[in-house]
């Protein structure tokens, strides 16, 4: 039986998947989706995060067939075309990222926060984003590029 | 390769953990890690994974009347946020926000915490403040065991293969009640716990709890404790003679190992400073 769910907006079928193969392997090793990283394996460091229905989960700790029927979205399925979605401007515009390597993970689990709260405070903000580790840099501008993506997420200009 | 199976129903559910080699997936933020490292060690992998949650009767939430009652279905990250779970159950939805980090509270549930049988389980202690009987089934049929004695050792539980943990009835403490759980970790968030500590007061003290984990086997009910609470008088020196107590109850059964010139203090403050919040929270509800 294949394993079916949505990617991005588009319907994916795959044969032959293990019981015991993770989401995260899925994504990267079958469908070229290497937005989603492998930081720890073991659901410590938020690198591998997706969007299964809307909701930030590890993709390392979820079995691929837990996505079967469901809409799981990647950092690959944000942007318009050349325009990057409000949460990834935000990023950018704050210097939020430095090797990029946990930025896709801490994307989509900003997603998630400002879904339910669309003016995060900082203590929210912290709390939400304490699953995706960063090793560059310290946790400040990421604050910020949240908090920036939040604001253009609800329309609020674009001013420095 | 294991096979992996979503039943639509319970007793497809039951029927597909009778046969050998199943293994149920109750969320797998544990589970996950253990088949990662099977897989790294060329171990051998479970035959079947049963995907229990889809499953409706695994999701019950009951927090009204005499029947309180909690699906092992239901996720860290509902309690955490669910306004009936906060307002009935803190001590539950306290522990719930202190699990993991959003991703694992998002998929992890009671149930597997309980299953998995980890001593630092932070909703196993809020669990058995609440007094919690575990409803288990199997093709069989259905037994109920009180989570205290549910797990034996250090991941080791009563649960045979083919059981599934359906969910848990619960007693709360008489309302209005106050309800604290704190926890020791090495950092603020996303850490497991070195100490937790659930409590729970009554206006009268008639019926407190106090149940210390991640120091024992499985975490457990202070009865001298709590029996020190019933006959006391409300305040600081009582709060602080029990943390005493509860520091004597961990040395008489672990020992004085190296770690409990930490846990010793520790002990004797995060059950002196929970029962205080518990005593507070009760006394701004009035």
């Amino acid at each position: 039986m294949p394993l079916k769910f949505t990617l991005n907006g588009n319907q994916v079928s795959l044969e032959g998947v293990p019981g015991e193969a993770t989401l995260l392997e899925v994504l990267r090793q079958r469908l070229d989706m290497l937005g989603a990283k492998e930081g720890c394996g073991v659901g410590e460091c938020g690198a591998c995060t997706v969007l299964l229905d809307g909701k930030a989960v590890d993709s390392c700790l979820t079995a691929a067939w837990q996505a079967a029927g469901r809409e799981v979205t990647t950092v690959e399925g944000l942007a318009q075309g050349d325009e990057l979605h409000p949460m990834q401007k935000g990023f950018a515009d704050t210097g939020a990222v430095q090797c990029g390597f946990c930025t896709p993970g801490m994307i989509l689990t900003a997603l998630d926060l400002v879904e339910q709260a669309p003016e995060p405070s900082e203590q929210q903000i912290r709390r939400a984003m304490s699953g995706n580790l960063c090793r560059c840099t310290g946790y400040h501008d990421v604050v910020r590029g949240v908090r920036r993506g939040a604001k253009y997420l609800r329309g609020e200009g674009e001013e420095q | 390769m294991s096979r992996f199976l979503t039943p639509a129903s319970l007793p497809e559910a039951l029927d597909a953990l009778a046969q050998p080699g199943a293994k149920v997936l109750a969320g797998g933020t544990d589970l996950m890690i253990s088949l990662r490292q099977a897989r790294m060690n060329g171990d051998e992998l479970p035959e079947l994974l049963v995907d229990i949650t889809r499953l409706p009767e695994l999701q019950r939430l009951e927090l009204e009347g005499p029947g309180c009652y909690l699906g092992a279905g239901l996720t860290f990250r509902f309690l955490d946020e669910n306004p009936d779970a906060r307002q009935r159950v803190p001590v539950l939805s306290q522990a719930a926000s202190m699990v993991g980090s959003m991703q694992v509270r998002q998929t992890g549930t009671i149930g597997g915490n309980v299953a998995n049988g980890s001593p630092a389980a932070d909703g196993m202690s809020a669990l058995v403040a609440l007094d919690a009987v575990a409803e288990i089934a199997s093709r069989e049929g259905v037994r109920h065991c009180p989570l205290s004695e549910l797990i034996t050792a250090p991941n080791k539980t009563t649960l045979t293969s083919g059981e599934l943990i359906l969910g848990y009835a619960i007693t709360p403490p008489p309302a209005p009640a106050g309800q604290v759980f704190l926890k020791v970790g090495r950092r603020h968030e996303v850490a497991v716990s070195r100490l937790n500590l659930a409590a729970c007061l009554d206006r009268d003290l008639s019926d407190p709890r106090v149940v210390l984990g991640s120091c024992f086997p499985s975490p457990r009910r202070l009865v001298d404790v709590e029996e020190l609470i019933k006959g006391g008088k409300p305040g600081p020196e009582l709060w602080q003679a029990a943390g005493e107590m509860a520091a004597g109850h961990f040395t008489y059964v672990c020992g004085w190992r190296s770690s409990a010139t930490y846990k010793v203090p520790a002990i004797t403050r995060i059950t002196a400073r929970a029962l205080q919040r518990a005593w507070a929270g009760l006394e701004a509800r009035s």
